[in-house]
């Protein structure tokens, strides 16, 4: 499968992620070489067979709806920021 | 009739009323509490956090979508819409987009129309950010809370149905038990698609989708607003685009956001860190037997009680129509009259904050009415007087008692102060009036004795022995 700097830069966009232009273009060869790889397993036949979504055969995993005293607080989170303000995480102005 | 058909679809988000979040054991009240008082590492993503599902939202979904008429899907599992915005610090938002927990089902609104629901799906809630003029701040106690996410089918097609169904909905939601219905806090939201088309159109116009509305009254102007602006676009010729709008209740106009041409790509995939869910068939069997009262097994129940629009009323008030369930169904008519007469009231409106009468002094109080104990102005003192902390706990009788106001009955004393008040030669005149046949100075009379009784007697038997009397 063909990458293109269109892709490249969507991808991006979407991570979030700011590249350089020669980044870029190694990326674009290495997608290319990834998908290429796991391509492989488009040959096989899985006609009949049902979606895979986790290898560990567990299900309806849950827990008590109790209030549990957390490991790290309000202070801890807060001082994970770069800026806080009246107890909150103070950011660029967003739309 | 108008020029263009409407269609309308609801996207309604639902916070479940659990005790601790979907993903995490910290409180999900966060009602009044201090920013970013109620979050857990796992609501604020740090590296390595696991989410940890929340039973009784699970519980809590089943229970809305049997609520819904809905099928509910013993299998469904979670997936991860990806995306950045400072409300969500994990940079995805779990959801369920594959296979959710809810399928089709309906809602039938009070004017007939019935509403199919699409499908329902659990997710989590964002944080809340607050903008101001060169920043934002962001509070994420809200972050993490279990929503429902309940989508329709276009199948309501006037602002007064698309209000009728959110308001609906509220009342599904609050009767089953799974949500607060604390509009104003957000506990409900609604996203509207609407589009036009010429009547009898095979497809349907260009939509656009008006987002998080959070009262009824706003879902039904922006409705009637995006009716006005695309007729006139249309009229032109022009083309509606497909966009999301916000509206303002201030202005009462939406106004575009955001451009949704190139559809977003969320880049979804199954979540890795929870196994899917395969429910047992017993536990939707018992979410069934435990469901509460919904409003259409009370329009059942007092369909013929009480007259359809007082019921209608009485029905956007959960602990009303509770309580109106525990009486006796031969009170419920009168129950219900002095719910909405006198307790839905204005001059009454934060009576229902207050702890409500018991069944007891709900249906001595009726009795008494009956039994000519009290008169129908005493009943609605004695009424009040059941929302008065130092009363709550009387009984009917004691209270009326207190205040004096169960009525003379008794037909010897009765008789005894008329005699007092014909013989009063102030009354001479209208006792001699009412033998020459003029009828209406009994009024007069019936007067007389009333204030001799200090308003005890019964006005009724009053009338009764006055007539003996004079005839």
């Amino acid at each position: 499968m063909k990458i293109t700097r269109e892709d490249i830069d969507h991808l991006a966009e979407l991570s979030n992620f700011s590249l350089e232009d020669a980044e870029k273009e190694s990326l674009k060869g290495d997608l290319e070489n990834i998908i290429q790889y796991i391509s492989e397993l488009s040959n096989l036949d899985t006609d009949g067979i049902s979606p895979t979504f986790q290898v560990f055969e567990m299900e309806n995993v849950w827990r008590d709806d109790e209030i549990l005293a957390q490991d790290a607080d309000r202070e801890s989170l807060l001082a994970l920021t770069k800026e806080e303000e009246d107890h909150q995480i103070k950011i660029p102005k967003v739309l | 009739m108008k020029k263009y058909e409407i269609t309308i679809g609801i996207e309604c988000h639902v916070q479940l009323a659990t005790k601790t979040k979907l993903f995490s054991e910290v409180d999900n009240d966060a009602r009044g509490k201090s920013p970013n008082s109620c979050v857990s590492p796992v609501d604020y993503a740090l590296p390595g956090m696991l989410p940890r599902l929340n039973k009784a939202a699970v519980e809590m979904a089943v229970t809305a979508g049997l609520a819904l008429n809905s099928t509910i899907n013993l299998k469904s599992r979670f997936d991860r819409k990806h995306y950045f915005y400072p409300d969500l610090p994990k940079g995805y938002q779990i959801t369920q987009l594959y296979s959710p927990i809810i399928g089709p089902g309906y809602v039938e609104l009070p004017s007939g129309t019935k509403v199919r629901i699409e499908h329902a799906h659990l997710e989590e809630d964002a944080g809340k950010l607050t903008h101001f003029d060169t920043y934002s701040l962001v509070d994420l106690n809200r972050a993490g809370t279990p929503l429902i996410e309940i989508v329709s089918m276009p199948d309501i097609h006037s602002a007064e149905d698309a209000r009728d169904y959110c308001k609906e909905l509220w009342r599904l939601m609050t009767y089953s038990g799974v949500c607060l219905g604390d509009l104003y806090n957000g506990n409900m939201r609604f996203d509207v698609n609407i589009s036009l088309a010429e009547p009898g159109a095979e497809k349907l116009g260009t939509r656009a989708e008006i987002k998080n509305l959070n009262s009824f009254r706003s879902v039904e102007h922006a409705v009637a607003y995006e009716y006005e602006r695309q007729s006139k676009l249309l009229d032109r010729g022009e083309k509606v685009k497909q966009e999301t709008r916000g509206f303002s209740d201030a202005t009462g106009k939406t106004t575009s956001q955001r451009s949704k041409e190139e559809s977003q790509d969320y880049r979804y995939m199954p979540e890795p860190d929870l196994p899917p869910l395969n429910l047992p068939e017993s536990l939707v069997e018992e979410k069934k037997k435990s469901l509460p009262l919904l409003p259409s097994d009370y329009r059942r129940m007092f369909g013929g009680l009480i007259p359809e629009n007082i019921l209608e009323i009485l029905l956007d008030y959960p602990s009303l129509m509770q309580k109106l369930a525990e009486v006796d169904k031969k009170f419920a008519t009168k129950v219900a009259n002095l719910f909405s007469s006198v307790l839905l009231a204005e001059e009454n409106a934060s009576l229902l904050n207050d702890p409500l009468p018991s069944k007891d002094q709900l249906e001595d109080l009726i009795s008494m009415q009956e039994n000519g104990d009290l008169s129908s102005t005493a009943v609605k003192s004695v009424f009040l007087k059941f929302f008065d902390k130092e009363m709550h706990f009387k009984s009917t009788e004691t209270i009326a008692k207190e205040l004096n106001l169960i009525q003379e009955n008794d037909t010897d004393t009765l008789e005894k102060i008329v005699e007092d008040v014909v013989s009063d030669p102030a009354c001479e005149k209208a006792v001699a009036d009412f033998k020459s046949g003029s009828e209406k100075v009994l009024g007069f009379l019936v007067g007389q004795v009333m204030k001799a009784s200090h308003g005890k007697a019964n006005p009724a038997t009053v009338n009764k022995i006055l007539r003996e009397k004079l005839k």
